[in-house]
């Protein structure tokens, strides 16, 4: 990056299986508006506007960015859409990141969201894919095998899962905007009904409306800012082939390889203990031992020992997805700017209950495809 | 303006523009462009840093069709990536930008998409809102002939300028093999063909067709290493407008006449009139002339030379075609436009849209010489 | 229609209808005609051999085109699977079924397929299969001309020879 770039802004919508009182443009309103207010600006202060979301036909429209144009204050403003499957949020962020950073623009106003309940989200994201066999329903089908795999090789024992969502849940109570908030024991979790083995019911992700919006700003304009601006130390996006032989969907290379190039950039050499918190995308609870062995924090097979001793609660040694996740609220193109917009927040101490507390470095980080891309950032409370 | 980093555009390699495919999917049809256009640069596609694709899951047919580009781009090891749900050219924008923040040094910016796999009319409705205008059962062509209707209302200009406007670009496309129509017609054949929406004749429409494309960019420092020639970008803007066709004045681009006068400045230009060819996303004859005032420049003037690939009335394969123009512009200026060439052409506009009633625009400026030293 | 409405309208309810006619690509195409002779096709990479089924036009780990259609075994062996219980839409699959990745002897992907005649408890990690195609003048020529693996029996694969082909 060639200078400093921060949030200035963060504002999400209450996020829920189905907002019937807003239309599309309502939904992203609702985040930008927040957004504005919360960095003390208005349209005309944005010279540019960066909207993400994923599959179009969640909606049943296309490049529906063209429409919102106007209602995001894109009118006579470069306006650019980002799509980078589950990853999109965060990429989309990213992309204002840069250009903030290239020194061409001040202030970027950058939006995620979906508003899945207006399409058939289940057929959406499972596709008859012409010359090839249905065989499974939804996204988890696809994961399930490998969430196996992650089993078999560490001999993660069947709890963990469990423990896992119903933590998220836990984290959810203490986040206003969450869809999902309702406690629940690892025991509800374990009497759910099995999806995709070994995937449970209450194991999985939600499908949500929801949006969320951040105002990116360079240094010079952050500092005269009304709050605490989280500063982006770094961030990346990669994505890897599908079809690479003994490519390792449990820990894939382009998670690997992008931890990396955030860390580096950032000075982290021991993530375990120079990261206070992080916002990492867990869609079903067996991903939140994977990740934290693919994002370094612990040796390959000890993933599931942090969630066992409890270390990744709030309030512990370092909470994991203080905010509830994606297990607890999906909006899809928007769940991956929420998880960098949730890490913000926290170093920004503007979490309300479920702010970790004296965080001062949080990692916000998202993936999508066929484990394929990733996309990541560093936030800081100092410059 | 303070000073930008130089980068150049160094390659450019698509497949010919053709009806339907009936060998390759849609990634499969992208695999020989990125092998060409890095074989000519004389690089590994390990010494690329980024890579950035456009294409629109709804022309797929797929959600997350995108995807298998992956593949066929060279995403091994991982790669930096990004992938925008638009037309090629405006991730070109996004990789220049990148290398302003110093992020890489060289990119590739690939297009990708089958537009005969489905049907462009339906698929293309869906880009309106849902409530108002895609209700009416609007497709591109109705909403180009709304445009075209307030433009020849304000300007008085008449059916047969159009049909001279598309001969124009008729016969300049038969010197362009990567065109899908390469036969020229006159004004007098062209106002023969029927309505297809009044005003906007048969003949003035591009046909329905496919292609893909890869871009290769440098920045100074590398670009003479992967080209004899490199084609330098002096400036560059992109503009979107609301949508709401009733809301606008459409008889005018504002959007295309902000972002050249953005991008005129970067580069240091008074005026358009100053490139000596333009190539501009008008996908009808109506377009041309709206984008043509937007810039500044005149539509029949034989200085600059307006579109001399033939322009998308040739050949409009959807989420390449702005990626084109600028292709054609790097080819004027490096010697590499053929039997289409602009004689001494050292500078030169590309333009591209997307979006009904050209809602989204953006204007490069490039030329043989690098903007800043 | 001559009164105004006295409710403001709250939703729009739109049905989006889009046709699609794919082209298959020509390695494809030959991969499906290849399955109503009962053999499954791959393509191999022109620098390492590697063999990728259903075919690819270029090797995604080496980027060199595959310049060849080689045949790999109709069995192999299951390297991860998940068994499911949500119905798939415009299948009929008895609930539960299992769904698996299938490393085909030669090939160096592994496909996606149906495991049947047997209990999905009885699946594991490292299980030989073999293909069960449609019978002799039933085959047309599509994906469902492999009807779904079956445990051929044999012993277990050791894990080496899967857990890369994942």
């Amino acid at each position: 990056m060639k200078r400093p770039v921060a949030v200035v802004g963060v504002g999400q919508t209450q996020h829920t299986s189905r907002r019937a009182d807003v239309n599309i443009a309502g939904l992203v309103r609702e985040a930008v508006d927040r957004a504005l207010k919360d960095a003390g600006l208005d349209h005309k202060d944005i010279d540019a506007v960066v909207i993400g979301k994923a599959p179009d036909m969640l909606e049943g429209v296309m490049q529906p960015e063209q429409f919102l144009a106007g209602a995001v204050g894109a009118h006579m403003k470069p306006l650019l859409r980002v799509h980078t499957a589950g990853s999109v949020g965060a990429s989309t962020a990213l992309t204002a990141v840069t250009h903030v950073a290239s020194g061409l623009y001040e202030r970027v106003l950058t939006i995620a969201f979906e508003k899945q309940s207006e399409g058939n989200a289940m057929w959406a994201l499972s596709p008859n894919m012409p010359f090839t066999p249905p065989l499974v329903a939804g996204a988890g089908g696809f994961f399930a095998p490998y969430c196996r795999a992650y089993i078999a090789r560490t001999g993660c024992p069947p709890h963990i899962g469990p423990v896992v969502a119903a933590n998220a849940r836990a984290n959810a109570g203490r986040n206003e905007y969450a869809h999902l908030r309702e406690p629940m024991t690892v025991e509800d979790v374990m009497n759910s009904p099995v999806l995709w083995d070994p995937i449970r019911y209450l194991e999985t992700c939600p499908s949500s409306d929801g949006a969320i919006a951040l105002v990116i700003s360079s240094a010079e304009k952050a500092k005269k800012g009304p709050r605490k601006p989280a500063w982006v130390k770094s961030g990346y996006s990669y994505a890897e082939a599908m079809w690479v032989p003994g490519r390792d969907q449990v820990s894939p290379s382009a998670g690997r390889i992008c931890a990396k190039a955030v860390y580096d950039k950032a000075g982290i050499t021991d993530p375990w203990n120079q990261i206070d918190t992080m916002e990492i995308y867990v869609p079903f609870a067996w991903f939140e031992p994977m990740w934290l062995e693919n994002l370094g924090f612990c040796d390959v097979g000890e993933g599931w020992k942090i969630v066992d001793r409890g270390e990744q609660k709030f309030g512990a040694r370092l909470p994991v997805n203080p905010s509830g996740g994606v297990l607890c609220t999906n909006p899809i193109g928007a769940s991956g700017m929420l998880r960098l917009g949730e890490a913000a927040l926290q170093v920004m101490g503007r979490a309300g209950a479920h702010q970790v507390e004296g965080a001062k470095t949080a990692l916000g980080h998202a993936y999508g495809g066929g484990a394929q891309y990733f996309a990541m950032w560093i936030v800081s409370s100092e410059v | 303006m303070t000073n930008l980093r130089n980068v150049a555009v160094v390659g450019f390699a698509q497949l010919p523009v053709v009806a339907r495919d009936e060998h390759r999917m849609s990634t499969e049809m992208l695999y020989p462009v990125v092998r060409q256009a890095l074989a000519e640069c004389k690089v590994e596609r390990d010494d690329i840093d980024y890579q950035i694709a456009g294409s629109v899951d709804y022309m797929d047919g797929r959600p997350f069709g995108f995807v298998a580009a992956l593949d066929v781009m060279g995403s091994w090891p991982a790669r930096q990536d990004l992938h925008l749900e638009m037309d090629a050219a405006f991730c070109a924008y996004y990789a220049w930008v990148r290398m302003q923040a110093g992020e890489c040094d060289t990119a590739i910016v690939v297009g990708h998409g089958k537009t005969s796999e489905g049907e462009p009319d339906r698929v293309l409705n869906l880009q309106l809102d849902p409530y108002y205008q895609a209700a009416i059962g609007l497709d591109p062509t109705s909403t180009a002939a709304l445009q075209a209707s307030a433009y020849m209302a304000r300007t008085g200009v008449t059916d047969r300028d159009l049909a001279s406007i598309a001969a124009r670009n008729r016969a300049a496309g038969v010197r362009n093999a990567d065109n899908q129509v390469r036969s020229a017609a006159s004004a007098d054949e062209l106002m023969k063909t029927p309505w297809t929406v009044e005003p906007l004749r048969k003949g003035y429409l591009p046909p329905i067709g496919e292609s893909a494309t890869c871009m290769v960019l440098a920045a100074e420092g590398k670009a003479r290493k992967l080209c004899d020639r490199p084609v330098w970008i002096q400036g560059v803007d992109h503009r979107s407008e609301m949508q709401t066709l009733g809301a606008r004045d459409l008889s005018r681009s504002a959007g295309a006449q902000l972002a050249a006068q953005k991008a005129l400045a970067m580069a240091g230009m008074k005026s358009a009139s100053e490139a000596d060819v333009v190539e501009l996303y008008g996908a009808t004859p109506v377009e041309e002339l709206i984008v043509a005032e937007a810039l500044g420049i005149e539509p029949n003037a034989a200085h600059p030379v307006i579109n001399p690939s033939g322009g998308p009335l040739c050949g409009n394969p959807v989420m390449s075609t702005g990626l084109i123009r600028m292709g054609e512009i790097f080819r004027q200026l490096s010697g590499r436009a053929g039997e289409r060439a602009v004689s001494g052409a050292r500078r030169g506009i590309a333009h591209a849209a997307q979006g009904h009633c050209l809602q989204q625009n953006i204007v490069w400026v490039l030329g043989t010489e690098r903007r800043w030293t | 229609m001559n009164e105004p409405p006295t409710e403001g309208i709250k939703y729009v309810d739109s049905k989006v209808y889009l046709p699609y006619d794919y082209v298959a690509g020509d390695s494809k195409v030959r991969y499906l005609q290849a399955l109503k002779q009962k053999r499954i096709l791959g393509s191999k990479c022109s620098k390492t051999g590697k063999v990728f089924v259903p075919p690819l036009v270029n090797s995604p780990e080496s980027f060199a085109p595959c310049t060849e259609l080689v045949e790999v075994a109709d069995r192999g062996v299951v390297t991860t699977f998940c068994i499911v219980n949500i119905p798939v839409i415009g299948r009929n699959l008895e609930i539960p079924y299992v769904a698996a990745s299938v490393a085909l002897d030669g090939a160096a992907i592994s496909i996606f397929a149906l495991i049947q005649e047997c209990k999905p408890e009885d699946v594991r990690m490292g299980m030989r299969v073999e293909a069960v195609w449609k019978p002799d003048g039933e085959r047309q020529g599509d994906h469902e001309d492999i009807q779904y693996f079956r445990p051929t029996g044999e012993a277990d694969a050791p894990q080496e020879s899967y857990i890369n082909r994942l």
